[in-house]
């Protein structure tokens, strides 16, 4: 039998729900001038963090539009995280469920939106341990060790590239890696091409170069393979000056 | 809890000034505080900050998000989590607010105000002896600042006592809090102080506030301390056993060497009152 009776736990749902709606409640021997108080520093805490969490969305969006958007999160939305940094990507999750950008028109918000939170994700996630590595080995026939902590994302629209307000008519299908740096913790962004990011995700598999350009020469109708792995073999260092490629898998 | 260069006084660890604690000796705190909530799952950069910090000074931890008085089940996978942080910076404090922030399975991320009834009593009792049976270990709960009552049957010190000596909790008495209190709701701060289980606490906190109106003040934690708290706090120290107190310091952070000076204002007090001790059981 529960120790707290229904009332009790009924004056309890009554605050906690005006402090995410603003709909004033029917509760017992309040303070009726102090009660907005309540209401005014939790939804204070949930812009707050939102507006942190997407800047360049909360500058692009209209202010009447974003407001009526955070307002409605918060009404609609139950946080699940208990950890106030984690909200905003329940944020994000809400506008995709929602589908706010059809309703708003923006049909590049839900990449925008996803690119701002993964900028913070990458910086913030928990530490991967990282693979162990020799530095002698072929680039071609030996499996390459990447940074572990790291995003490759495709998007809709350019969202890394332009300005939120160049977005609209850039459909197309682009790539993103992002990772971050071990000894700084920066966070580095990379706009990457679909070939590219096919050698990637093959490296992230555990496949070699080779095995993977063998693949990719069908695959992509190149038909030149010295040419491919002469261009493949340039990225591959390019990442390695980046300090992104490790090295080689010490297995 | 022994802490740093056997003084009293610690601080808040924020991340809005952990570059200039951890590089210069400007800030002298005895411990550092911090919400586990904070920094449970967090890597990299700030994971390298809070080892550091780590290294430098004992830990205390202050929760947020346990919602103790919450309606809903506790949050056992977060309790374990919560649990797991504290074993791995041998954390020797651990505090959670008297008041819920998550209720019909919405987080809030705020203090509200429980209803001080009897059977919230029994209910928060049989929560913390949950919580302190998982962590091994005794919870320290918070008397929080509220800016109205809700459905209140009883006072708000009878409340307090009757979870602390029914679960044999710890109790964390913030004195910002009690002078805050004193004023919202026009009563004595210092007969309020005498009426709680003062054998029980284990933990001060110490804070600023802000006066909104004739007749309201919030708990903000960004402002300097007044000196009618500094008084309070001197009240209260000569009715207890030597603990470890905080500055808390959320927001509007001043130059460090504004917070020492406040961390000095304290450290102060407490020689004169408990200047034979050493260190803290």
């Amino acid at each position: 039998m529960p120790l707290l009776k229904e009332d009790t736990h009924a004056q309890q749902s009554k605050l906690a729900e005006y402090c995410k709606t603003g709909v004033k409640p029917d509760l017992i021997g309040v303070i009726q001038e102090n009660l907005h108080h309540y209401r005014r520093l939790v939804f204070n805490i949930g812009i707050d963090t939102i507006e942190t969490a997407y800047p360049i969305t909360y500058r692009f969006l209209p202010d009447e539009i974003w407001d009526k958007l955070v307002y409605d999160f918060y009404a609609e939305h139950k946080c699940k995280t208990p950890q106030v940094w984690r909200m905003p990507m329940e944020f994000y999750e809400y506008c995709v469920e929602k589908d706010i950008q059809a309703k708003l028109g923006y049909r590049f918000l839900n990449d925008l939106l996803y690119f701002e939170w993964l900028e913070m994700e990458v910086h913030t996630m928990d530490d991967i341990a990282y693979p162990p590595i020799k530095t002698e080995g072929d680039w071609l026939n030996n499996i390459l060790a990447l940074n572990p902590e790291h995003k490759l994302v495709k998007f809709t629209y350019p969202v890394h590239m332009l300005a939120a307000t160049e977005l609209e008519g850039k459909a197309g299908d682009y790539f993103l890696l992002m990772y971050r740096e071990k000894e700084s913790g920066r966070v580095q962004c990379m706009d990457i091409s679909i070939l590219y990011a096919y050698i990637l995700e093959q490296l992230q598999n555990g496949a070699t170069l080779q095995e993977i350009l063998t693949e990719a020469d069908t695959l992509f109708q190149i038909n030149n393979f010295e040419m491919l792995k002469e261009h493949a073999l340039n990225f591959v260092n390019d990442l390695k000056q980046r300090e992104f490629i490790l090295g080689f898998l010490n297995t | 809890m022994q802490l740093k260069d056997n003084k009293h006084i610690g601080i808040g660890f924020r991340k809005d000034f952990s570059e200039e604690l951890l590089a210069s000796d400007i800030l002298k705190p005895a411990f550092i505080e911090l919400a586990p909530e904070n920094w449970i799952g967090m890597g990299g950069y700030w994971k390298k900050q809070l080892d550091k910090a780590a290294e430098k000074y004992p830990i205390t931890c202050h929760g947020l998000s346990l919602s103790i008085g919450s309606p809903d089940d506790l949050d056992l996978d977060f309790l374990h989590k919560i649990k797991k942080f504290i074993k791995q910076y041998n954390v020797q404090i651990y505090s959670e607010h008297l008041s819920y922030a998550k209720c019909d399975n919405a987080h809030l991320y705020d203090l509200l105000p429980i209803p001080f009834r009897k059977d919230a009593v029994k209910h928060i009792i049989s929560r913390i002896k949950q919580v302190q049976d998982v962590l091994e270990m005794p919870l320290a709960i918070e008397n929080v600042s509220y800016y109205t009552p809700v459905a209140a049957e009883m006072d708000e010190a009878t409340f307090i006592s009757e979870i602390v000596n029914g679960s044999g909790c710890n109790l964390l008495l913030d004195v910002n809090n009690v002078y805050v209190n004193s004023f919202n709701h026009k009563y004595n701060a210092k007969e309020f102080i005498t009426k709680l289980p003062l054998d029980k606490v284990a933990y001060i906190h110490m804070a600023g506030h802000e006066q909104i109106s004739d007749t309201v003040i919030i708990d903000t934690h960004g402002e300097a301390i007044i000196d009618p708290v500094f008084d309070l706090f001197e009240y209260t120290t000569v009715l207890l056993k030597p603990v470890p107190v905080l500055l808390e310091r959320d927001f509007n952070i001043p130059e460090l060497e504004e917070l020492q000076g406040e961390i000095t204002r304290m450290e102060t007090i407490v020689s004169k009152t408990w200047k034979k001790e050493h260190a803290i059981a």
